[in-house]
């Protein structure tokens, strides 16, 4: 094992190099060029740039290979492991040629840059495809010191890098990220969120590297100390760029002096990046050599979790929601099964509104792919939420496959005192970096005594901590029973609660609503339990945050017990409380207030709950009344009535308004929405009667391979749906064979294409043609801002919709 | 050069032209629609842009950019250019927490989701109007023309990664190309301005001579669909 720089990192400081683009574009090279080719076509060039970096101090010099990755390097004419090997190769000999003063060599790193695409879903690249290309890179460059990921802004392609690194090598690793004035990178990543993320991957060094000078890096460096304890590592541009000349505006002396008023905060490795040279790495040796640096003791903030963008402490009690779990969930099971990924966003984003810190997140059903889902579950989850999610399964397999490309830091559910699950579940909260919920139970069941509980609790932290866990990332559940059914029980889940957190020091976690399971009113015994829980040092309960009194223990608790202070969130929460409460009328059906959602009594003169009313309600886009209505009509009405002489006939008219300019896009959508919003009452309303959903033929719709601009394809999709289509949407960027499978899957007889640009039109043509190829009895229509009706018929489409409610009239044609 | 901007109140007006209402005038229902949007938006853009001036020369293959490898090939490019010494590059963006947004609310609310993306393409238009008058500013004794968007006309779309390149514009903006040539994040934009030290012709190309003359929902307006992207 090559453990070089970890010896370095021993020392009181690192000098790394300054900046390899500023040197080579000083030497000619043009604004787009391929740098990496000159390592085989210059190499001398290269060579001296390096050689000058160690003459001037430099005791790491990262190779010539930035962006010498497999979709960078296309087109440039050589191989990328030519390109890697002999970018190592200038710079060892560089190493080779210049001792350092005390007769050892520099280190090589093998310098990683970013993809040069944008991840999922924002954009195309994949995690799994970036790892591919990570590891292609780190194969090819196993004769370097070091593995150095630099620039980076997205926490996720990080991570497929870390983990290509780990996995296909043994050399050290070392990462800085980007940070804009506003201390998060381009995607968003917090300085909090990269520090505990990549501890927890187990990196040798991390830090920040260009886009900024020294001076406005401070907060992010100062931000980097709180959170971590590794080494720290600092590579800044030689401060900000001149507008008018482009060139940067510190010279390597005020580089140097302001790069001084960061030690404070405990930085191991010191360089440069844009704008600096030989110059700056000098002065800032000098400066290091003559000032020293002072040995800071960092990274004080202890248990945390996090997703990319938000950073969670446990330094107080944090809600974990528990909606995510089919358990007893009718219509959960069936959006399972109906691969209805929506229906599960709308459950997190309204758990998160209602107060939720972390999201658990549980797709275990008979009968599905638990693995599939629970990935395509993580992943759709990390799109629209910023709170960390908890990944709930008893599966192994599954754990890992969400570990893998779970973005940030998440907490695992659960390991518990068995010996197989500690030989399973602790190695891979290890290797992933995850904090984990240990439950005190074991192969002889749930112990009755607190004191057993207790001992299980210690074993699961001890053989954590001897594999390599920080203790802090052990939470314990000391498990609820049933107060009706184990009433002396309850206070022993207490105790050994009680006991962990104050003996063992570690963090609590328990799930509360079991604990009335078969009494009347279990509203009350539930937050009267979780007070006394919280108030035994309970940190993360999971509980149902859209119960307002379960929410509203924990803030009144955290006011209480003064972590709340000056009552902020509390006043924030209840200030502009409503005297009535509320009536839910379903929790999947989002409110907007101001928009859809405002009930303001505009019913029009007409009965509430009358046919009338909801006609009403659709034709105005009044979603909540409109849900209300339905919900009253479905105790007077067949479901199937509301829908064939209501709703449809409203849609109808709403179209109609559309298609002759007398209402417009957002009022049309607004409708739809009032329309999904009654839907949805119906739904439940039969899946609770157990009766056939409504659901007419099966479309098929999908934005094709290339192309991510898919906001029509959505629009379309609400309207089918309205008029009771089973849509199958494929989402965006989507493969041709995709397409086509999903066609015979589904035996759909209508597929929808939707192409928004000139150069993703080929996809399109390409789609219809393999879908004729195989011979699927199936219609096509395709629509998207630059078709034609021409065009449409020249790739062999069967209809062109011009907009999302011609879509509704094809289907209409086609499927009746 | 590279500024984050701030963006001050977004042009409505132009929002509803996205969505198809000319010069109709919206219900209060909308209005209001419109102005929580815009509220949102405004906390949720982070609104970057990078520009830089070359000098360009018309070569063999079309019009060569001074100091990098990009050639702008097309009969549209050359017009747009002509009498032109130096050409700014901008790329502009309100950023990846946009798309976040917008798949925020289409879980949670279709028609907020339709107006809060026709208003995050009037902030990046917006971004580039600041863009403009500082690029006015700083070359003050050039005239200048209006912004032409890479894959307008005949210059080809496929020119995205290499402009983007020149401009180090995934560095400096985090703004980066598909493999099929389309901007991610999705609210972004990428142009060529002309500096010529003679006055040029401000008016646009006209409707008549765009593949999209029969279907466009902008001609017409004031604006036309200027480099509007989405």
């Amino acid at each position: 094992m090559n453990n070089k720089f970890r010896e370095l990192l021993k020392n009181e400081y690192v000098i790394l190099d300054g900046a390899m683009g500023t040197m080579l574009q000083a030497a000619g090279m043009k604004m787009g060029e391929t740098p990496e080719v000159l390592s085989i076509t210059n190499p001398q060039l290269l060579t001296d740039i390096h050689s000058q970096y160690i003459k001037a101090g430099s005791q790491v010099v990262y190779a010539n290979t930035f962006g010498a990755n497999a979709y960078k390097l296309e087109g440039c004419g050589y191989s990328l492991e030519d390109i890697v090997e002999a970018s190592i190769a200038n710079a060892r000999r560089a190493s080779d040629e210049n001792p350092l003063p005390d007769g050892s060599r520099a280190l090589v790193a093998l310098d990683i840059g970013p993809i040069g695409q944008l991840m999922e879903p924002t954009g195309t690249l994949s995690f799994e495809e970036a790892y591919e290309m990570y590891a292609q890179i780190v194969k090819a460059g196993k004769s370097a010191d070091l593995i150095v990921f630099e620039t980076m802004t997205d926490l996720l392609e990080v991570k497929a890098g870390v983990l290509a690194a780990k996995e296909n090598s043994d050399l050290p690793v070392m990462v800085t990220m980007t940070f804009e004035m506003n201390n998060r990178t381009f995607t968003g990543v917090s300085v909090p969120s990269m520090a505990i993320t990549l501890s927890g991957l187990g990196v040798d060094a991390l830090g920040v590297n260009c886009s900024l000078g020294p001076k406005e890096l401070e907060p992010v460096v100062k931000t980097l100390s709180e959170w971590t304890k590794l080494p720290i590592v600092l590579k800044p541009n030689a401060g900000l760029p001149d507008p008018k000349t482009n060139m940067y505006n510190l010279s390597p002396k005020d580089f140097a002096e302001s790069v001084k008023e960061l030690l404070v905060y405990g930085i191991k490795a010191f360089g440069g990046c844009c704008g600096t040279n030989p110059d700056f790495i000098r002065e800032l040796s000098s400066m290091l050599k003559e000032n020293g640096n002072p040995e800071v003791v960092h990274g004080t903030v202890g248990a945390a979790v996090c997703s990319p963008t938000q950073a969670v402490a446990i330094s107080e009690p944090r809600i974990i929601g528990e909606r995510i779990n089919p358990t007893g969930k009718k219509l959960f099971k069936e959006a399972l099964i109906n691969n209805d990924i929506d229906y599960i966003l709308n459950q997190a984003l309204e758990q998160v509104k209602a107060g939720a810190d972390i999201l658990d997140v549980n797709v275990g059903l008979p009968g599905i792919d638990e693995k599939e889902m629970m990935v395509n579950v993580i992943k759709a989850l990390q799109g629209v939420v910023d709170v960390p999610l908890q990944i709930d399964s008893t599966i192994p397999e599954v754990l890992e496959a969400a570990l893998r490309i779970y973005n940030g830091k998440p907490i695992v559910n659960s390991v518990n005192g068995e010996e197989n699950s500690l030989n399973t579940v602790l190695p891979l909260v290890k290797k992933y970096g995850a904090a984990v919920v240990g439950l005190t139970l074991d192969e002889n069941g749930i112990p009755k005594k607190a004191e057993e509980r207790f001992a299980i609790a210690k074993k699961i932290m001890d053989r954590a901590v001897a594999i390599g866990i920080p203790k802090e990332d052990v939470f314990i559940d000391c498990l609820t029973l049933t107060a009706s059914a184990e009433q002396e029980a309850v206070m022993e889940t207490l105790h050994a609660l009680n006991r962990v957190k104050n003996e063992l020091g570690l963090k609590t976690v328990l799930g509360v609503s079991n604990i009335s399971f078969g009494l009347p009113n279990r509203e009350l015994v539930n937050h009267i339990f979780l007070a006394m829980a919280l108030n035994n040092g309970l940190d993360l309960p999971i509980i149902n945050p859209n119960n307002e009194a379960m929410t509203g223990t924990v803030r009144a608790y955290k006011l209480l017990a003064n972590y709340d202070r000056n009552s902020v969130d509390f006043i924030k929460a209840y200030a502009n409380m409503p005297k009535v409460k509320k009536i839910v009328v379903d929790d999947n059906v989002s409110q907007q207030p101001g928009a859809a959602g405002v009930s303001d009594g505009a019913s029009g003169g007409v009965p509430a709950g009358s046919a009338e009313a909801l006609m009403h309600a659709v034709l105005n886009g009044l979603k909540t009344e409109g849900a209300q209505c339905t919900e009253e009509l479905l105790k007077s009405m067949d479901s199937m009535d509301i829908v064939n002489e209501i709703l449809i006939p409203a849609l109808d008219r709403i179209g109609a308004d559309f298609e002759s300019g007398k209402i417009f896009l957002p009022q049309l959508i607004l409708s739809a929405g009032v329309a999904q919003a009654a839907f949805q009452v119906i739904k439940k309303h039969m899946v609770n009667n157990n009766s056939a959903p409504v659901s007419k033929d099966k479309i098929v719709i999908a934005t094709v391979k290339g192309d991510v601009h898919d906001i029509g394809k959505n629009i379309v999709k609400v309207l089918l749906e309205n008029y009771g289509y089973d849509v199958i949407d494929l989402g965006k960027d989507v493969e041709y064979q995709a397409v086509v499978d999903a066609v015979k899957e589904h035996n759909a007889k209508l597929v929808g294409l939707s192409a928004l640009m000139t150069t993703t039109l080929v996809s399109m043509e390409n789609t219809i043609k393999l879908i004729h190829e195989n011979n699927l009895d199936c219609k096509i229509m395709v629509g998207g801002a630059v078709l034609t009706p021409e065009y449409a018929k020249q790739i062999h489409a069967d209809f062109y919709a011009k907009d999302a409610k011609e879509s509704v009239d094809i289907a209409k044609r086609v499927l009746g | 050069m590279k500024e984050s901007i701030r963006l001050g109140k977004l042009n409505k007006k132009e929002a509803l032209k996205y969505l198809g209402y000319g010069n109709n005038e919206p219900d209060e229902k909308i209005l209001k629609l419109l102005d929580k949007c815009e509220e949102e938006l405004l906390e949720t853009a982070r609104p970057q842009m990078v520009y830089r001036c070359f000098d360009i020369t018309e070569g063999e293959k079309g019009i060569e950019v001074e100091g990098t490898n990009l050639c702008l090939k097309g009969n549209s490019i050359r017009e747009h250019l002509e009498g032109c010494d130096k050409a700014v590059l901008l790329c502009a963006t309100v950023s990846a927490a946009v798309d976040k947004l917008l798949r925020k609310l289409e879980i949670e609310d279709m028609a907020s989701m339709v107006v809060m993306d026709s208003l995050s393409s009037v902030a990046v238009e917006q971004v580039c109007d600041k863009a403009e008058e500082m690029i006015a500013a700083e070359f003050s004794d050039y005239y200048q023309t209006w912004r032409f968007g890479i894959g307008y006309g005949d210059l080809p779309l496929t020119l995205q990664s290499d402009f983007l390149k020149a401009l180090d514009a995934e560095k400096r903006v985090g703004v980066f190309a598909t493999a099929s040539s389309l901007l991610t994040p999705r609210k972004s934009v990428t142009c060529i301005i002309g500096l010529s030290k003679t006055p040029v012709s401000k008016k646009r190309r006209g409707c008549q001579t765009c593949n999209m003359k029969d279907r466009c929902i902008y001609r017409g307006t004031d604006s036309g669909c200027s480099s509007r992207q989405d």
